[in-house]
């Protein structure tokens, strides 16, 4: 998987990648790492959760993009995982998101990175009990439920 | 006629493979691609005689085409050159690649990017200016947003030509450099077009996928992105190809197809 992440980290403008597993955890990166293992963390939880929700409230996405001044982030849903893409902003998003789709096929045909994936595989839901969330995301998780 | 030579210059970069043809005293034409981009290089008896790449020639061509880090070739024998247009060795033309190459990323270090909008130095560079005709005709060309590339599409100059030109005069404190100008930004330039040679080769990698109707749905998705095959900009073949993808439901030619065009868009990102 490791090898499959420089597909990606190839592409003009990329600065790496990586994949969490639905807990947050960083399941593989690129080398070198492109974030701090904790913000890779952060963000994967974040992510996760962020499925969840637009999940909950019928609004359901395989992927998301973050655009800041300075960087931009693609996330995509792999099941089991998310995929995350760190890019400066000049980078052709078609290309990076082609990309992506070409590595998560390859690792859908490949046993290893699938084992790696289900070893992993950790319930999305788990990232909404109450014991996860601050108060801010619980009373924010509460009202997309209630609109269930 | 002999079998052509064909291979990748990812494997065999165009100087190995130009020596090695040049050893062997060939007479043929090279045909290279590199993304979006093609050109030929044609030899006499091992002597490098003809190149042209889209609308460069000779020299020019070679240049350009020495740059190009991976990409198909195909090497077939005994074809004639149809004009000879280099006179130089390939250790002249190397040397000169290099200094071009030298060259362009000094002025790549005053101009970083073609976007750059360049106005007038409010401060004169001394007591007095001296300019020749070509360099009033540029500053007064500037406006409040002009960039470099706005430069060079107003005078008819490539994007290396217009940089050259302003870093000149940036070296000579007559033009300061301001903001890059992003995409969102209104600019009118002269985009780059993907070309005849790009929609034959999407439509045979959309045939492979979606067959018949593969110049329906490119014709379609030119369309539903406002352009048409004439004027669709090389900026956004990637988008293209991306929103013909979603258009396929099988998974593995899905995969296929996208697969066969980031091969063929990577090294014009890179």
């Amino acid at each position: 998987m490791e090898k499959d992440l420089t597909t990606i980290t190839s592409v003009a403008h990329v600065g790496g990648a990586f994949v969490c597993d639905n807990r947050g955890d960083v399941i593989v990166s690129s080398d070198p790492a492109v974030l701090a293992t904790v913000t890779m963390n952060t963000i994967g939880r974040e992510v996760g959760r962020a499925f969840v929700a637009l999940d909950a409230a019928h609004a359901p996405a395989l992927r998301l993009d973050f655009s800041y001044d300075r960087w931009r982030l693609l996330a995509q849903d792999i099941g089991e995982a998310v995929l995350f893409v760190v890019c400066q902003p000049e980078a052709d998003m078609s290309i990076v998101r082609m990309s992506a789709d070409v590595v998560v096929a390859g690792w859908r045909k490949d046993a290893s990175a699938q084992k790696r994936l289900q070893r992993a595989s950790i319930e999305r839901k788990a990232l909404v009990k109450s014991s996860s969330l601050d108060q801010g995301s619980m009373h924010s998780w509460s009202i997309i439920e209630s609109a269930r | 006629m002999a079998e052509a030579l064909t291979g990748n210059l990812a494997q065999l970069p165009l100087v190995d493979l130009l020596k090695m043809l040049i050893a062997g005293g060939q007479t043929g034409r090279l045909h290279l691609s590199s993304g979006l981009d093609s050109g030929e290089v044609f030899l006499h008896q091992g002597v490098i005689v003809h190149a042209e790449a889209d609308t460069a020639w000779g020299e020019n061509a070679f240049i350009r085409m020495v740059g190009w880090p991976a990409g198909p070739f195909r090497f077939e024998p005994h074809v004639p050159a149809p004009d000879r247009t280099i006179e130089k060795p390939l250790e002249i033309l190397l040397a000169e690649a290099s200094r071009f190459a030298g060259e362009r990323e000094a002025i790549r270090r005053i101009i970083p990017s073609a976007n750059v909008s360049v106005r007038m130095a409010r401060v004169a560079p001394g007591p007095s200016v001296t300019l020749d005709a070509a360099d009033w005709e540029l500053l007064a060309a500037l406006g409040p947003e002009t960039t470099v590339e706005d430069i060079g599409a107003e005078f008819g100059w490539d994007e290396f030509d217009a940089m050259k030109r302003v870093s000149r005069l940036k070296l000579a404190g007559l033009v300061e450099l301001g903001n890059t100008v992003s995409a969102a930004q209104p600019v009118q330039v002269a985009r780059a077009l993907a070309g005849p040679q790009f929609f034959k080769a999407l439509t045979t990698a959309v045939a492979g996928a979606l067959g018949p109707l593969a110049e329906i749905i490119i014709d379609d998705t030119v369309e539903d992105l406002g352009f048409t095959r004439a004027n669709f900009p090389r900026d956004m073949v990637a988008s293209l190809a991306e929103r013909i993808s979603a258009e396929i439901k099988d998974a593995e030619k899905r995969t296929r197809f996208q697969q066969t065009m980031l091969a063929m868009l990577r090294p014009q990102a890179a």
